[in-house]
């Protein structure tokens, strides 16, 4: 030990010279490791949470032939949320949830009216009065193979848009 | 008897006295230096300093608002625990389970009267609290972040209230719910990503009750006990409770930086000298250093002075709880219709003002003005550093705070019994009398 001190003291500064700005690296490698592992867990955490396939009904349903709907008729599904309107051989899927706060609006002799918070809406779903900041949203209906209706909820069109049948 | 025999039989007939000894190490204590002892040699005492201030057990300083908060939590957790023996979160089985605690199970009535009501009741004496704190000036420095710890609990109040809502699954629970999250699809940007997470679909139904349910009954109480640690244990580190300036003469929290000595040259001092003083490196809190001779006269003993306030307030909580719960029966609606919102639909009373707000502007009402308001909340400690005032209720110096909080408690209050008493179906103004 005693032996060369000069040697160990050199050795020691010239290497301490090196290790302070790589301990000061790998603290701050180990920091963002840490930071980037918390951030990296929350964000993974919101995507497991969002849901890829939810277990409630399906936004696509079939809901019958075309005949079942006579021409005028305004007719509200409930469970599934949709009103079905047919004027002449023009068929539309209007939705009765309600833009405002998810009430189910109810058809009205003047269009559809929230037992909620009062909003009402005209025939097609455009806001005539109270909080709703939107009109109905209209879904998008197909005529499938087998002649049957089929409503897609994923797919929002614009209002005034039908389907001849 | 031998020697041996009777220090076998002496260990015997000491058998309950040492007992008690290894568990409670302090005798009662019958001396200052006693009652010191049993405040830090306690574990469920340690969290109390030896001595606290006059103005702290004061009952009209503080009302024990905050002390009722946590007990309020305490009953929570010990009932909302037994409930969920009987308590399945499925669509098909909650309803059923709530006609069965009502039916079948032993004291299941009351104990879903106290959690409902404790409930309740949390809220209302958390917001309480957030009151006297304002009004006594005590959120300014050093304790602004105690305050904002204080603002996280009262959010968590608020959500864990809101998520058991759900649990019940009646119509109630159902389009409070339903229009509750509702609220929050308004936010900005990330409304309806949020909204969808938090139920799970697009409605309100099995997923939604099952998150509820794990939020209500494992994330968000874990969150609370958290802060509530944190926010007990920063009362002490920021200097107790708040005192008006002339009380308070010693200055705030410093902290101060003792070189340990070596471990080794300690223990060969006092090798070499077994009478040597030796010191060990406690918690440096300010205020609770015990001066023979020098004890602060605005100051008592915890023990027994705190504890005795304490207890005494836990025994008024625990009463309240169970009058109410003895007359009163928590509401349970029909079971859940979704094709039929009772009209009006109307979220918890705690979030009727905000649903009144929400029905003048969706956005303003639901995101915009709260947010703000909370906002503001978290900020004025920082903003607002005067010391004059603190630790007075209404002082004269803060004349101008305290109207402006309180015209916003004031608003809030009028909305939310606008929002429970003043509509009705369709959410048309009708007079309740």
């Amino acid at each position: 030990m005693g032996a060369a001190p000069r040697t160990i003291e050199g050795r020691e500064h010239r290497s301490g010279e090196e290790q302070i700005p790589r301990r000061r690296f790998l603290a701050w490698l180990s920091g963002v490791g840490l930071v980037g592992s918390a951030l990296a867990g929350v964000f993974s955490t919101f995507v497991f949470m969002k849901p890829r396939a939810t277990y409630g009904q399906p936004n696509r349903f079939r809901i019958g032939r075309p005949e079942e709907f006579p021409p005028g008729a305004r007719i509200a599904i409930d469970p599934k949320r949709v009103c079905i309107v047919r004027e002449g051989n023009k068929v539309a899927a209007i939705s009765t949830t309600c833009t405002h706060l998810g009430c189910i609006v109810a058809p009205s002799s003047t269009g559809f009216q929230c037992p909620c918070h009062g909003s009402q809406f005209d025939v097609d779903g455009n806001v005539t009065g109270g909080p709703a900041p939107k009109s109905l949203s209209w879904f998008q209906v197909t005529l499938t193979p087998n002649g049957e209706l089929e409503v897609d909820k994923d797919n929002e069109i614009q209002t005034g848009t039908y389907l001849s049948v | 008897m031998s020697n041996e025999a009777k220090s076998k039989w002496k260990n015997v007939v000491d058998f309950p006295a040492n007992v008690r000894k290894s568990i409670f190490r302090n005798p009662l204590p019958s001396s200052d230096r006693g009652r010191a002892a049993t405040s830090f040699s306690n574990f469920f005492l340690h969290i109390q300093p030896v001595r606290v201030s006059r103005q702290a057990l004061r009952p009209t300083y503080t009302m024990g608002l905050g002390l009722i908060s946590f007990f309020l939590f305490v009953i929570l957790t010990v009932t909302g625990v037994l409930l969920m023996f009987y308590y399945v979160p499925s669509t098909t089985q909650a309803y059923d389970r709530m006609l069965d605690l009502r039916s079948s199970v032993a004291f299941g009535v009351i104990l879903r009267n106290m959690h409902r009501w404790s409930a309740h009741a949390m809220v209302a004496t958390v917001f309480l609290h957030m009151c006297r704190v304002f009004f006594t000036g005590s959120y300014k420095p050093p304790r602004e972040f105690n305050w904002m710890i204080g603002v996280a609990l009262f959010l968590l109040t608020l959500l864990s209230s809101f998520t058991g809502y759900l649990l019940p699954w009646d119509q109630l629970a159902f389009w409070a719910i339903t229009v509750g999250t509702s609220i929050a699809g308004y936010a900005p940007l990330v409304g309806k990503t949020v909204k969808f997470i938090l139920l799970g679909d697009a409605t309100v139904g099995q997923e939604a009750l099952l998150r509820f349910y794990v939020l209500h009954v494992v994330v968000l109480p874990l969150a609370l006990s958290l802060l509530v640690a944190v926010h007990f244990w920063r009362i002490r580190k920021d200097g107790g409770l708040a005192k008006p300036e002339e009380v308070e003469t010693e200055p705030p929290v410093e902290v101060v930086v003792v070189e340990p000595e070596p471990v080794l040259a300690v223990a060969a001092r006092s090798a070499h000298a077994g009478s040597d003083r030796r010191f060990s490196l406690q918690g440096i809190v300010r205020g609770t250093f015990v001066k023979v001779d020098k004890l602060n006269p605005d100051t008592v003993f915890s023990w027994p002075n705190l504890l005795i306030a304490e207890l005494f307030v836990l025994l008024l909580t625990i009463a309240g709880v169970m009058a109410v719960s003895l007359f009163f029966n928590a509401p349970l609606e029909q079971p859940v219709n979704v094709m039929h919102p009772p009209n009006p639909a109307k979220a918890p009373w705690y979030f009727l003002g905000l649903q009144e707000q929400v029905s003048y502007s969706a956005f303003w009402g639901g995101i915009g003005v709260p947010g703000i308001e909370l906002l503001l909340l978290v900020l004025l400690p920082y903003f607002d550093r005067g010391k004059a005032g603190v630790g007075r209720w209404f002082a004269r110096q803060r004349l101008l705070a305290n109207s402006l909080f309180l015209i916003c408690v004031i608003a809030n209050v009028i909305l939310i019994v606008i929002g429970t008493f003043f509509r009705g179906a369709n959410w048309q103004f009708v007079s309740p009398f």
